[in-house]
């Protein structure tokens, strides 16, 4: 059962700032809520003070940024899902959204607060990562920014210092001929993530060579991470069928996922083996088009 | 402590005092006394709450209630308009699409949304539409032909549900 | 042209616009003025020794009204096999021992959920763990912990079933397979949770609301622990949220709720929380199966050996009657000559394992009707053919067992390989499988021990030609109270919407043993067709003097239309002689009464419906995951009643049984069930559903009413079995134990690729 709580609902983001710096932490912040009403129905989660941004519409937005995109924290993933702006390049994001959760949680759970969650096997952050985007973070004292791979620290724990909030995603314009796909392994469609996978792929000149990739992998270790041994492997050499294997190799050495009941950490790193070298392909064929 | 909620559910202004823990589904069944909205789980995944919320489906045990001040809602009780049912319902009644009944209020709203956002969905996307309800006694193939057959138009043009 | 007006036509559920108008009340939904809210305190120990209960703090709780324990209820003990009092084996508010995580020791009545959650915490019980066992085959062993004192070697109950000489057989067969099968739990998953509101008056009489499957059952097994007379008590089944064989027992939220109602005379209404409808409620019961299987090199079966032990759980329940059922449907539907089965079924320190849809028989299905397809594979024969070869037939006697009267089951097998001919040549990893089944439509044996007919019914006719109909039988959304009054409607030659149906309801309504076994539809249909033929008989008596007929002609009733049915223009309005008929019984409404017991029908059941499922999947090779394409059914019920309820029935049972193939499953760990929520109990959703396809076979049962026998358990059986053939036909691998997963899948290719190079 929910413990009693004060609630503030503040209308712009100096007020929410204020009051996260006022409570410290004896306060937690709710947005769309579609995670922590869990924890705090189950009574794992019992703040004192909440400090709802939900009405925050600053916070609020989907821009172009020369090519590039900004999305405030509390943009819910069905505005996302549904942008005109999540094509080319950017229309992974809302494949991804398409297949988080079910329509009535992406309704009314934002970005912001799924990747402050930190749940490892989340959708956005290896999205993100693959993107290459940073996150934007703001308390009284100033703005400061970080990379979404260095954003979740551990099992549902963020680099968020107290009286911080989390206010944007930056996402860079992608380089020419680059593509970004994004699949996650589940038994049941619309369910979490068992191993989930994002390659993004820039090509050089010459036929089917990497310039650049990225490869994030969810649900495969704490955090979201980058399977950077896998992507050295691929940098700057002509993609083969065995070097997509190897990269799936290393992939899978690389992750360090447990066991549980959806699966044995060796099923995990199957998977990977298995998933990266077919996001690999993928986005390579994305990265042909664009 | 407790807060006010200014909220309209199913066309009707309510003015009340709560908890700032109340969720939305507990002020619909036991403020409001709308016990059409089930509870079926206590992990946001069985949708049996569904309610639509500023024309959006959402599980209402999941949002908390002060969320939704100054919203409309709309829950099962308000898709018939007076004895008039809905299209979706007549076309539920029609299908079978509802065995024991407890998911059905949620099912309900989910397609209504699904529809009032895009009136022309294709099969998929109508599996889409219910996939955040679990049915544990139809199979969900018969809720499907019914939103199916009111997509077609059989049940008259479909009007978005205010 | 149909013969009948009613049945067979499509209609409404007569509670349809209640459903889609959330207007339907359930017990969920049951709000009494003065009421209180209970919650139960559950053992956190497998198995413990009761030392002290200290309630004191949680009392002095502010909107706390009572805390009661095992010391405030009578102490007795109570079980649904009640003609056996060593198999009533549970208090419910345990007393001395808790013997499974979840077994109730003390429960709170407060103002409001909240605080009796709080008062929860506030309870201080002193425990003494005892070791624990979790695994049937651990727990039969000589040194293993007893979970109830006295009984040898944990093992619960055990049941033979024998005909012919096995062994000779075997000695006889060209081949012969052995293997062996797990079979995992599976959990209920009704939307509305186990709940009720029991409320004492002062007089000393019980009314409870429930979401139950047999208001009868719990009258009397509340009547027993409360040591009450039965008709004290009144329990009414509001319109219930599901109940799949996890509500026809007395649960914790009843018998909680009534002892603390008794005690405050006040309502008091439980509901049972997600978490504890999966950990302390009953489940599916595990089994491990070990199989036998004889054959002559053309195909023909001879023997077949099943040795089985289950995972009883703490306390016995229905647990004997999964076990006994499993062993009779190891022989569904096949014509063995000569057939064994042991079974045993052990308790251990886990959540209670008892009754769920199919009930023993989708465990039996599934591993006989791999095994099958094994044995198909090792005589170089086609499966359909082994099917067909060794089918069940109409008037078929299962020696000493049982005597099936309708059988359909060779028309389903042709429709459904039809059905994979014309699919075609599948694309590579796709395979279809498929599976047979038969099952019971409700059972004879009288282990509840009841002194009434198994199901009764009363039909009133009031002067304006509406009819009530009364009946014990509880719709939990099978549609039994539509099949019901349609049945009441056809027999009487009225209209459906003449028909105002009252059920479940202990009160008003005569006894029936409630919605499980599938036998609504036969055992109560039957009752409710006897007491609409017993009204029609005496409307007939005053038409008859009315119109003054010559003899040689007979009357009859439809559609409003009393008439000569040789010359049916030649009629009265059912409405007229209503009204006469009333005035002739000195202005008493027209009451029949029906009522129904097999008799004479073997052990088992009065009748049996058969039907070959045929499941197609598409493999992923690389990561082991399955889709479930299409499942295509061809099944025979005898006379369809409720089409449309047929179809849901159907549909519905391939989301539950395929999730106990494909998908669900309840790991533990020590005892404690791992995945007690939705989120992680995983079930079959809509983008999950694969396409299903009905085809119905015509058959006529003479032991139901119109021809009408059992339709929505069955349908549970053949779906894992189908799917587990289906996978062995796409990718070659055949996996054993419940459920099948992509990992077990992918585990399976491997070693078959290692195996393939050596």
């Amino acid at each position: 059962m929910i413990k009693d709580f004060e609630h503030f609902a503040p209308k712009t983001l100096k007020e929410a700032l204020t009051l996260l710096d006022k409570y410290q932490d004896d306060c937690k912040v709710i947005a769309g809520g579609q995670s922590l009403l869990i924890l705090m129905r189950q009574g794992l989660v019992a703040p004192k003070y909440l400090i709802d941004i939900k009405g925050v519409s600053e916070l609020s937005y989907i821009k172009d940024d020369k090519g590039g995109l900004k999305i405030g924290a509390t943009t819910t993933h069905r505005a996302i899902e549904k942008s005109p702006m999540m094509r080319d390049g950017f229309a992974v994001l809302a494949e991804m959204e398409t297949r988080l959760a079910s329509i009535q949680t992406r309704n009314w759970g934002t970005i912001g607060g799924n990747l402050c969650h930190a749940d490892p096997s989340g959708d956005p952050a290896p999205v993100l990562i693959a993107l290459n985007a940073t996150l934007k973070m703001a308390s009284l004292k100033g703005e400061r920014s970080m990379p979404v791979e260095d954003f979740s620290l551990d099992y549902f724990e963020t680099a968020l210092e107290l009286g911080e909030l989390l206010t944007e995603i930056v996402i860079p314009p992608p380089p020419p001929h680059t593509g970004t796909a994004y699949t996650k392994f589940n038994i049941i469609e619309s369910d979490l993530a068992t191993v989930g996978v994002a390659v993004s792929i820039t090509l050089g000149t010459g036929d089917n060579v990497c310039q650049d990739v990225r490869i994030a992998l969810g649900a495969a270790a704490p955090t979201a991470m980058r399977a950077k041994k896998a992507e050295a492997v691929l940098k700057g050499k002509k993609i083969t069928d065995a070097l997509l294997k190897q990269a799936g190799e290393i992939a899978s050495t690389e992750a360090d996922p447990i066991s549980d009941i959806a699966a044995s950490e060796e099923y995990r790193r199957e998977l990977a083996k298995v998933l990266v070298p077919r996001m690999i392909k993928e986005a390579l064929a994305r990265a042909k088009k664009a | 402590m407790k807060k006010e909620l200014k909220l309209k559910v199913n066309g009707q202004p309510y003015d009340l005092y709560i908890k700032p823990k109340t969720l939305l589904v507990e002020v619909l069944r036991d403020i409001v006394g709308l016990t059409g909205t089930k509870r079926g789980c206590n992990s946001s995944s069985c949708g049996a709450c569904t309610v639509m919320l500023n024309g959006m489906s959402v599980k209402s045990c999941s949002v908390l209630a002060l969320q939704a001040n100054a919203a409309e809602v709309v829950t099962v009780e308000g898709l018939a308009k007076g004895n008039e049912l809905s299209p979706l319902q007549k076309a539920f009644l029609d299908h079978g699409a509802y065995q024991c009944g407890f998911c059905t209020p949620g099912m309900l709203m989910s397609s209504t949304a699904l529809l009032a956002e895009n009136p022309k969905p294709t099969k998929e996307q109508i599996k889409e539409g219910i996939d955040g309800n679990i049915c544990r006694c139809t199979g969900y193939n018969s809720i499907i032909r019914a939103v199916t057959d009111v997509v077609k138009g059989e049940y008259g043009e479909y009007k978005e549900a205010k | 042209m149909s013969k009948y007006s009613v049945i067979g036509t499509r209609v409404h559920n007569v509670d349809g616009t209640e459903k889609v108008t959330g207007s339907a009340r359930y017990t969920f939904d049951v709000v009494l003025p003065n009421m209180l809210y209970g919650k139960i305190l559950r053992s956190p120990h497998p198995h413990a020794k009761i030392l002290k209960i200290d309630t004191r703090q949680a009392k002095r709780l502010i909107g706390v009204k009572a805390v009661v324990t095992g010391k405030d209820t009578l102490g007795r003990k109570q079980g649904i096999w009640r003609r056996f009092p060593e198999l009533c084996d549970e208090e419910i508010l345990c007393r001395k021992k808790v013997r499974y995580i979840g077994d109730p020791v003390a429960a709170v009545a407060a103002i409001d959920e909240d605080t009796a959650e709080e008062a929860l915490d506030l309870i201080d019980v002193e425990y003494e763990p005892l070791p624990a066992v979790f695994d049937p085959l651990e727990a039969i062993k000589e040194d293993a912990p007893q979970v109830h004192d006295g009984v040898e070697l944990n093992i619960n109950i055990n049941r033979h079933i024998e005909w012919g000489d096995v062994d000779e057989a075997f000695e006889k067969c060209d081949h012969i397979r052995e293997d062996q099968f797990k079979c995992s739990s599976q959990a209920h998953v009704c939307m509305e949770t186990h709940d009720a509101v029991a409320s004492f008056g002062h007089n000393g009489k019980l009314t409870m609301w429930t979401s139950t499957q047999s208001s009868y059952y719990i009258q009397r097994l509340l009547a027993d622990m409360l040591d009450m007379k039965e008709s004290d008590i009144r329990v009414m089944n509001r319109h219930t949220g599901g109940g799949f064989g996890s509500k026809f027992e007395l649960d914790s939220a009843q018998f909680c709720a009534a002892i603390l109602s008794q005690k405050l005379c006040q309502p008091v209404k439980i509901v049972l929380s997600r978490e504890e409808e999966f950990t302390a409620t009953k489940r599916r019961t595990p089994m491990y199966y070990f199989l036998k299987l004889g054959a002559k090199k053309d195909g023909t079966l001879l023997a077949k050996e099943a040795r089985v032990i289950t995972e009883g759980g703490a306390y016995t329940a229905m647990g004997a009657t999964a076990l006994y059922l499993t062993g009779f449907f190891s022989s569904f539907p096949y014509k063995y000559p000569n057939y064994r089965y042991d079974g045993y079924r052990v308790y251990t320190n886990t959540a209670v394992t008892s009754a769920m849809r199919g009930f023993g028989a989708p465990q039996s299905t599934f591993v006989g009707e791999s095994q099958l397809d094994m044995m198909a594979e090792d005589l170089g024969i086609d499966p359909i053919e082994l099917r067909r070869k060794n089918g069940m037939t109409p008037n078929y006697e299962v020696p000493g067992q049982a005597f099936i009267q309708s059988c359909g089951l060779h028309q389903c097998l042709d429709k459904i390989e039809q059905h994979i001919k014309e699919r075609g040549k599948l694309p590579p990893n796709h395979g279809i499988g498929i599976a047979s089944y038969g099952f019971m439509s409700g059972g004879i044996f009288n282990w509840f021990n009841t002194p009434y007919a198994f199901s009764s019914a009363i039909v009133r006719i009031n002067i304006d030609g509406k009819v009530d109909l009364f009946t014990g039988a509880c719709d939990i959304g099978q549609g039994s109270n539509t099949t019901l009054s349609m049945i009441c409607a056809e027999e009487l030659g009225v209209r459906l919407e003449d028909i105002r149906i009252f059920s479940g309801d202990t009160g008003i309504c005569p006894p029936d043993l409630g919605a499980w076994g599938s036998r609504e539809t036969l055992m109560n249909g039957n009752a409710v067709k006897m007491a609409a033929a017993d009204c029609k008989r005496q409307l007939l008596e005053f038409a008859g003097a009315k119109m003054g007929v010559n003899i040689v002609y007979d009357l009859d009733i439809k559609d409003r239309w009393v008439h000569l049915t040789d010359r049916p223009e030649r009629g009265v309005s059912y409405f007229d002689i209503v009204k006469e008929a009333i005035r002739g019984k000195d202005g008493e409404a027209i009451m029949g009464r029906g009522h129904y017991t097999p008799h004479r029908k073997g052990m088992i059941s009065p009748a049996y419906s058969f039907g070959v499922q045929a499941a197609e999947v598409a493999v992923d090779t690389e990561t082991g995951r399955y889709k479930l394409v299409d499942v295509t059914t061809a099944h025979e019920s005898g006379t369809v009643i409720n089409p449309v309820g047929i179809e849901g029935q159907l549909e519905g049972a391939i989301m539950m049984a395929g999730g106990y193939g494909f998908c669900e499953d309840q790991p533990m760990d020590e005892g404690k069930i791992l995945n007690p929520s939705i989120a992680d109990y995983k079930l079959i959703r809509s983008l999950d559903m694969p396409e299903t396809k009905i085809l119905e076979i015509d058959t006529y049962e003479p032991e139901g009413p119109f021809g009408a026998k059992e339709a929505g358990e069955g349908l549970t059986n053949p779906t894992a079995g189908a799917i587990g053939n289906a996978i062995y036909k796409a990718v070659g691998v055949r996996i054993n134990d419940l459920p099948i997963t992509p990992e077990k899948v992918l585990k399976a290719l491997k070693e078959k690729k290692k195996k393939a190079k050596k």
